[in-house]
């Protein structure tokens, strides 16, 4: 056919490697260009692919016809050897300039065919895209889904403190603790009665103490006199702080307070994010300091706690998706979403990362999140150790509403 | 939706990652959606943790593996002024043990504040191949003993900076474990310290290691000394001398000058303790090539400093002492044309009578000379509202704006009212301020100010100041990205902190010292905000053996996921759920 007759015909003698995209479409492109692509640089060294239409190189599934033209426009420009660094940086310059999708692709199709230059380029092209944004126009601009939920996003902070659920929450683990602790005094002294409980056998709190329990620091207790006149504020040692009126304010708080509800926490200003920036941004978990609820327990019953938490944890990390299928088939008001509870980060990717809460017998609370995704979420979810902690703490909760064990 | 994320392989996403390297969009990065946030953790590389209370190490190493770099801030910010008692806290060898086994691979540390032991010391020297970073800026707790087990094991250390630092100076016979094989230094600083050390091992030291940028001598290493380092290293950037007391003796000066026009990439210059003017000249040859000058130590007087100033046209940082005077400022605004800093500090800070001539037209002049100022610390004895208002309006691009009138509660000396109106004007006119420090003679008023216009403050310091709880709900209220607040003897007492409750798990931490605060308040908001670490700190004994209304000393409030603390010394006690069960 024709095309063959030219090819013969054609003076210059060019070279020409054919590639097939995954669409199945075909193109032929000059050989040093499509040379100057590593990935295919080493199909035709190594099979001889590429020399013909029938023996088209096939390209990896991120190539699409439209992305292969821009990275051959790529190659073509800097297979050329004479171009100077400035010529080559303006050529780079105008050829990212496209929508961010396209420059996705791009870089995921540079990728694949391992073109480091081009993908050093789009990469940090989408840096700067990136940089300088918030997570919603980061989000926007990419695409992406909202999976993290509505308290682990931008506010989780405010959204928390307002929670009325979490302020319940922390009042009623506050109650319980305090039980806990008057039943470890009563425990030695009298039989333990049968403490009514009304709520349900399912009660569970899944928080975990993270708290840092690392060694304590040395103390150096050096008194040395520091040299630091030039910073010194002049001290005023007379005081001026007006201390009365005090009383009258205090009182009407603390009332207020009995009554289980605290209105006069006015709410932040309204844009008042997470403001750290500059530090770390975990979220604030709820923290309960557990150390001493296994203290004073009898070996006996320590013993058959630590079956009961293997059971339990095993329970947990079986039986969840089930026993969730099973709640929400009880149809009661109620928004579950599962915990996952593998734990390394990396590989597994859940849906959500909340936490339930199981408070009173039907009354059903989640709290979608305590904490953004944060290394608290990871951690008080995903490492055995910890789940065991929590689990110990639920199971002895039960053993004490039970009396008997 | 999911397609993008199916399509963009994860080592795609984390190479665009890795061209992001500021903390606040890593940070946003990971809050975008539940793959990013695992990419990025996997990837972090610095950690910045400005209160090393509010998370546990546990923690960090849980969520980053990867870390090479961590910065960790301890004490706050009024412990420079003596405020936090001896012993209060800010360990840093719990994060080091739990480092040593988490991150063999760890490269940088960098901590202000805290309390480092030799033993960390040690641990770190030990623990880390391929250590290479080490700064120690205002912290305490250590000795030589161990920056000598730093010299001796860390074969790869390119930076030893101990900035300001309380060091148990046992002898400079630590900088000879340095190895003669070690030679990666790139920057050394030692002024905070006291003793000699070995002038020979130092000289080795420089002339083995090509690549040194930064040296900060201390104020042992004499004049003559000086010459032979330079023209060891003509390479070096920044350079602290060490302390210049001699007489003029014109074979080292020329010495010393000779050596001093050697280095031309010298572009940083500190130290001049006990500085004798006559040997000032010996610098002027590289006063053009300056851009950061801190004289903040020495005690040279107006007419050598206008000298000295005025060859450097390219300055942009000056730290001075008052000795300036206004006519030096005035001298610095027609010269330097580039500065972007100035800290002028006070000579003599508690004497009742000013002891120079500098006031606050000296900082009018420079707002008005220097169009690219945008930070300043300046310690006068006057002020005026209208010098405020002008300065305002002369610079409206200051970011950190820290003024201390010496004499609290000082008013306008020209009117005698209060400074609310000139510092109103500073906070409406500049409208990126991102650190304040009020003083002199302030009402509640100026909160109003403050609230109303500080929209993008994040660290503002009080003291003195204000009528009632009325400025403190301003504050609070008002400005949104407030993270640090550090208040002294105003009465603010427990309404508006209560009232505000929430916005404190907005921000870092919040001191207040000799303020109203009651101890019942503190107790209502540690049982109240259980991610809020509520501490008391009163040296009086224990708060319950005093009336529930009765005002605490010190109060410091920080957010924190890692619960209360466990190293509290006996006179900090923690305001939380257990407490409040315990005391009640």
């Amino acid at each position: 056919m024709s095309e063959g007759v030219m090819a013969v015909v054609k003076p210059e003698m060019k070279s020409y490697i054919w590639l097939q995209t995954a669409d199945g479409s075909i193109q032929q492109v000059e050989e040093e260009v499509a040379m100057f692509c590593p990935m295919i640089c080493r199909e035709i060294l190594q099979t001889g692919m590429g020399s013909s239409k029938n023996y088209a190189i096939s390209l990896p599934q991120r190539v699409n016809p439209a992305i292969l033209g821009l990275i051959l426009d790529y190659c073509r420009f800097h297979q050329v050897p004479g171009r100077s660094n400035k010529e080559r940086k303006t050529f780079d310059e105008k050829f990212i300039r496209m929508d961010t999708k396209r420059l996705c692709e791009l870089t995921s199709a540079a990728d694949s065919l391992q073109l480091k230059p081009l993908v050093d380029l789009t990469s940090r092209a989408l840096a700067r895209i990136i940089e300088g944004k918030t997570p919603e126009e980061i989000r926007e601009t990419f695409h992406l889904p909202d999976d993290l939920t509505e308290e682990e996003k931008l506010e989780p902070l405010r959204n928390i403190t307002d929670d009325p659920r979490i302020r319940l929450l922390n009042r009623l683990y506050a109650r319980k603790r305090k039980e806990l602790k008057e039943r470890e005094k009563l425990k030695n002294v009298e039989v333990e009665e049968e403490r009514v409980d009304e709520r349900s056998v399912e009660d569970l709190l899944t928080f975990i103490n993270g708290g840092g329990e690392d060694s304590k620091g040395v103390r150096a207790n050096k008194n040395k006199k520091k040299n630091r006149r030039r910073k010194d504020h002049p001290k005023d040692s007379s005081s001026n702080s007006v201390y009365g009126n005090h009383n009258k304010e205090l009182d009407v708080l603390s009332s207020s307070c009995h009554d289980g509800e605290v209105n006069n926490m006015a709410s932040p200003s309204k844009n008042s994010k997470l403001q750290d920036s500059t530090s770390v941004t975990f979220s604030p978990k709820l923290e309960f300091d557990d150390g001493d609820i296994d203290d004073d327990i009898d070996p006996a019953m320590k013993e058959e706690l630590d079956r009961e938490v293997e059971d339990f944890a095993r329970r947990l990390n079986s039986d969840w998706p089930e026993r969730m299928q099973e709640i929400l088939s009880l149809g009661q008001e109620r928004r579950l979403v599962p915990i996952s509870m593998n734990g390394n980060g990396s590989t597994h990717r859940y849906t959500s990362m909340s936490c339930i809460v199981w408070i009173g017998d039907n009354n059903l609370m989640v709290n979608d999140s305590f904490v953004r995704m944060s290394s608290s979420s990871f951690e008080w979810i995903a490492r055995d150790a910890s789940m065991r902690f929590a689990a110990e703490e639920a199971v002895e909760e039960l053993a004490m509403s039970f009396g008997a064990r | 939706m999911l397609k993008m994320a199916n399509s963009f392989p994860e080592e795609v996403l984390e190479h665009v990652f890795s061209f992001i390297q500021s903390d606040k969009d890593r940070n946003s990065i990971s809050m975008v959606c539940k793959s990013w946030y695992e990419i990025e953790r996997w990837c972090r590389r610095r950690i910045f943790v400005g209160n090393c209370y509010a998370v546990s190490p546990r923690m960090v190493i849980r969520r980053f593996p990867e870390v090479r770099s961590i910065e960790l801030k301890g004490k706050p910010h009024f412990a420079d002024f003596k405020l936090v008692p001896e012993g209060w806290g800010g360990y840093v060898y719990p994060w080091i043990v739990a480092m040593a086994v988490a991150y063999p691979w760890l490269e940088e540390i960098r901590l202000k504040r805290m309390v480092v032991t030799d033993e960390s010391l040690e641990l770190i020297a030990k623990s880390f191949k391929n250590f290479k970073v080490l700064v120690l800026s205002s912290c305490e707790g250590f000795s030589t003993d161990g920056l000598a087990a730093i010299a001796a094991n860390c074969r790869n250390l390119r930076e030893l900076d101990l900035w300001e630092s309380e060091v148990d100076d046992l002898s400079g016979h630590w900088l000879s474990h340095f190895p003669d094989t070690y030679t990666s230094l790139v920057s050394l600083n030692i002024s905070c310290l006291g003793s000699e050390v070995s002038f020979s091992a130092l000289e080795r030291l420089v002339g083995r290691c090509p690549n040194l940028r930064s040296l900060r001598l201390n104020p042992a290493v004499p004049l003559e000394r000086l010459a032979n380092l330079l023209r060891q290293a003509p390479q070096l950037v920044e350079l602290g001398t060490g302390t210049c007391l001699a007489e003029l003796k014109p074979d080292v000066f020329s010495n010393l000058a000779g050596a001093f026009s050697g280095c031309k990439e010298l572009k940083s210059l500190s130290g001049f303790w006990e500085v004798v003017p006559a040997y000032l000249p010996a610098v002027y040859s590289i006063c053009p090539g300056l851009t950061s000058l801190n004289l903040s130590y020495a005690s040279i007087q107006s007419p050598d400093l206008i000298k000295l100033v005025s060859q450097c046209q390219n300055l942009q940082r000056l730290w001075v002492l008052d000795y300036i005077e206004d006519v030096g400022l005035d001298a610095l605004a027609a010269s330097c044309k580039d500065l972007r800093e100035l800290r002028v500090f006070p000579s003599d800070p508690f004497g009742l009578e000013p002891n120079v001539a500098l006031t606050e037209q000296g900082l009018v002049s420079v707002s008005e000379g220097c169009p690219k100022l945008h930070s300043v610390l300046y310690f006068c004895r006057q002020m005026s509202n209208a010098a405020l208002l002008t300065i305002a309006r002369n610079q409206p691009n200051f970011t950190c704006f820290r003024l201390c009138i010496i004499e609290p509660r000082t008013p306008d000396y020209l009117t005698l009212q209060p400074l609310d109106v000139g510092f109103g004007a500073i906070v409406e006119h500049c409208k990126d301020l991102q650190r304040l420090s009020v003083s002199g003679l302030l009402t509640d008023r100026v909160f109003e100010y403050i609230g109303t216009y500080g929209k993008k403050l994040e660290m503002l310091s009080l003291a003195f100041a204000g009528d009632g709880d009325l400025g403190l709900h301003h504050v609070l209220s008002g400005c949104e990205n407030l993270r640090k607040l550090e208040i002294r003897d105003c009465p603010f007492g427990d309404k508006a902190l209560l009232d505000n409750a929430a916005k404190l798990e907005t921000m870092r931490s919040l001191w207040m010292s000799s303020c109203s605060v009651s101890y019942g308040a503190c107790k209502l908001l540690g049982q109240k905000m259980p991610r809020l670490n509520v501490e008391v700190i009163d040296e009086r004994g224990p708060p319950d053996s005093r009336p529930e209304s009765c005002p605490v000393e010190k109060l410091y409030i920080y957010r924190s996921i890692a619960g209360p603390r466990i190293d509290m010394p006996g006179f900090v006690w923690m305001m939380d759920e257990d407490s409040a069960l315990r005391l009640s």
